[in-house]
């Protein structure tokens, strides 16, 4: 089953479409990967598909029904749904990490039992390892820190969907290493679905169950970590020649 | 499990048994607390999971929770993750209090063409009035509901702005109330007028000086701080975080700070009047021996409290303003670290440009 869907699906800022003529179809429970150079939009996807900046055209349906952009409703709806890690983490600086982390619960639901709060709190930040480091504030933290605190609380709902905006890029290869294992790990427990941007060929082969790549505002190869590697497209392999796995937008 | 003895009523009462519900997720989890709380109160309990089959970390902790605070309740029927629960959990400390702070980086954009420009300009005061009635109705609703603002960060606004403010009010305007009070006697004396200097002083302390200053002090401050961390949370996509958490960025940041600055300004208002007509008494008995006693005998004569009142009103709008104002900057910057920068001062600018326009307004309704 595929729980997003999109039709003819067009991004991007006022008249500048990034990328259009989308079709693309993210399986349920699985973890999809996209794929494209710097600047080719693949912020600009995840940012439309979790609700925060509408479509220039096409459709997205969520498990089954089109996502309205311009009904705070249904928007309110998709956020209960999704989770998001940012790129840079996006852990609000005058928080501390626990209260980071238990945030959304405290904003979604102000009347859940402090002691049920903590919990949550505690279990999500075990999870990726960081219990230790739940009262320090971001400043006092690693990128690598960063990121696995912001998965927390990207999870800490259970969203349906997680996205994951370059969870590796900044990161050594250990550290990057362990937070796809933490990827698979929650995909394997909790049955979630992921979306993952990212860069690194190694991480794509142990992850991804399906790839999207993105060149020149199209979809340009779907499908599985194999048939990527196996590909003999120009682009493809020149990407993965030239890319070292880094980016900075 | 721990088996429990510690019931409030111990007494020989068959347990009552409380069937849990097939969907047991966030939404479900606060009025089942509260149900189970009441009736471990009432007597011994008995948590029946049978019907349950979808639950989420809520629920877990939930479950981990209810061990902790009735070790008399029971739980039967566990399945799975459920039954597992209670080891997964370790007590932790409490954290500690946030503190402010914010940074930024990021990429450049440029705007093209004067009509371009020039509609961005409509657009953009669009957008102000868009938000500044969008903060009026964030503000209604959370008084009323009490929802959606991080508990206590209403208080450490307060404690900025008006604690953190406080000390550069109070010298700024002695100082402005000691230099026109040394303008002025020197002109009134010149008609042997120099007892109005009272009436001169508290006047324009009252009216004009106190919440002008007061205004441009707190758009240099507060402003220029609102608009930095704002911008910079927004080019860290802290903003973004935010929104698909399910909290609306708008109403998050801005309610706090309304309500902070609307209790800070009277207070600031009430001390800066008082320090500004001290520097009047102080210049007119140095200069030529007024009583301070005198002094303010002579200014009631001409000052009441409609002044006062009125000044502060105005203060608590130029507040608002500025607040509004640097929000609005902060959370329309682009997506750059040099932006945070630019919209920063471009902030302050427009604060103490909405500053003169209200303070013009205010003058044709009152005078
Ligand atoms: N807020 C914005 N306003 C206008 N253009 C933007 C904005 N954010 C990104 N862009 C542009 O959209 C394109 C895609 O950006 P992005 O989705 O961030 O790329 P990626 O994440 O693949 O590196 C880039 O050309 C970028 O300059
Ligand atoms: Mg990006």
């Amino acid at each position: 089953m595929d729980i997003i869907e999109t039709r003819e699906l067009a991004v991007g800022y006022g008249d500048v479409r990034v990328l259009d003529e989308l079709d693309l179809a993210i399986p349920a429970g699985r973890i999809s990967v996209v794929l494209g150079v710097s600047g080719s939009g693949k912020s600009t996807l995840l940012k439309t598909l979790a609700g925060l900046m509408p479509p220039l055209g096409g459709e997205v349906r969520f498990a089954g029904a089109p996502v309205d952009y311009y009904s705070e409703a249904s928007l309110r709806t998709l956020y209960g749904k999704v989770g998001v890690l940012y790129q840079g983490g996006a852990l609000l600086n005058s928080l501390t990490l626990a209260e980071n982390v238990a945030l959304p619960v405290r904003m979604q639901f102000p009347e859940m039992p402090l002691g049920v709060v903590e919990d949550m709190v505690h279990s999500a930040l075990a999870q990726v390892g960081l219990a230790s480091s739940a009262g320090k504030h971001p400043a006092e933290l690693s990128g690598g820190m960063k990121k696995r605190g912001a998965l927390a609380r990207a999870l800490i709902l259970d969203p349906e969907v997680v996205f994951c905006d370059e969870p590796s890029s900044g990161l050594d290869p250990i550290t990057s290493a362990s937070l796809d294992d933490l990827l698979l790990s929650v995909k394997e427990t909790f049955g979630m679905t992921l979306v993952v941007v990212t860069h690194e060929l190694r991480s794509i082969e142990r992850v991804a169950d399906r790839v999207f790549v993105l060149n020149d505002g199209r979809l340009h190869f779907c499908g599985e970590s194999a048939d990527l590697v196996a590909s003999e497209d120009g682009f493809i392999k020149t990407f993965f020649l030239r890319k070292d796995g880094h980016d900075d937008t | 499990m721990t088996p429990g003895m510690n019931g409030p009523d111990p007494a020989a009462k068959a347990p009552e048994t409380l069937l849990l519900p097939r969907r047991l997720r966030a939404p479900e989890v606060p009025g089942l607390f509260r149900e189970v709380q009441r009736r471990a109160e009432e007597g011994p309990l008995t948590l029946d999971f049978r019907e349950v089959e979808e639950f989420d970390s809520s629920a877990l902790a939930l479950v981990n929770l209810v061990r902790r605070l009735f070790p008399g309740v029971e739980a039967v029927n566990m399945k799975g993750a459920l039954a597992r629960a209670g080891e997964s959990f370790i007590e932790r400390p409490r954290p500690a209090e946030p503190g402010p702070a914010g940074r930024g980086w990021g990429l450049g954009r440029f705007f093209g063409g004067v009509t371009d420009a020039f509609l961005l300009r409509v657009k953009a005061v669009g957008r102000f009035l868009a938000m500044f009635g969008d903060e009026i109705y964030h503000l209604g609703v959370y008084l009323r509901e009490r929802k959606g603002v991080y508990p206590g960060e209403t208080w450490n606004q307060l404690y900025f702005m008006g604690y953190r403010s406080f000390p550069i009010v109070c010298l700024l305007i002695f100082l402005v109330g000691v230099t026109i009070s040394i303008t002025s006697v020197e002109q009134l004396s010149l008609f042997g007028a120099d007892v109005y200097i009272a009436d001169l002083v508290g006047l324009a302390m009252l009216k004009e000086l106190v919440p002008l200053m007061t205004g441009i002090i707190l758009a240099g401050k507060v402003g220029a701080a609102i608009t930095a961390e704002l911008s910079s949370m927004v080019v860290l996509e802290e903003v973004d975080a935010l929104r698909t958490m399910g909290v609306v960025p708008e109403k998050y940041l801005m309610v706090p700070r309304l309500l902070a600055i609307t209790m800070a300004v009277p207070l600031l208002v009430a001390m800066a009047d008082i320090v500004g007509i001290f520097g009047g008494v102080l210049v007119a008995r140095l200069t030529f021996g007024m009583a301070p006693s005198a002094f303010l005998d002579q200014m009631m004569n001409s000052v009441g409290w409609s002044d006062f009142a009125w000044g502060l009103i105005k203060t608590v709008v130029f507040g608002w303003a500025v607040v509004v104002g640097s929000g609005y900057k902060g959370l329309t910057v682009g997506r750059s670290a040099e932006e945070v920068g630019r919209a920063t001062t471009e902030s302050v600018v427009l604060s103490i440009t909405l500053i003169v326009l209200i303070d013009c307004v205010f003058a044709f309704i009152l005078y």
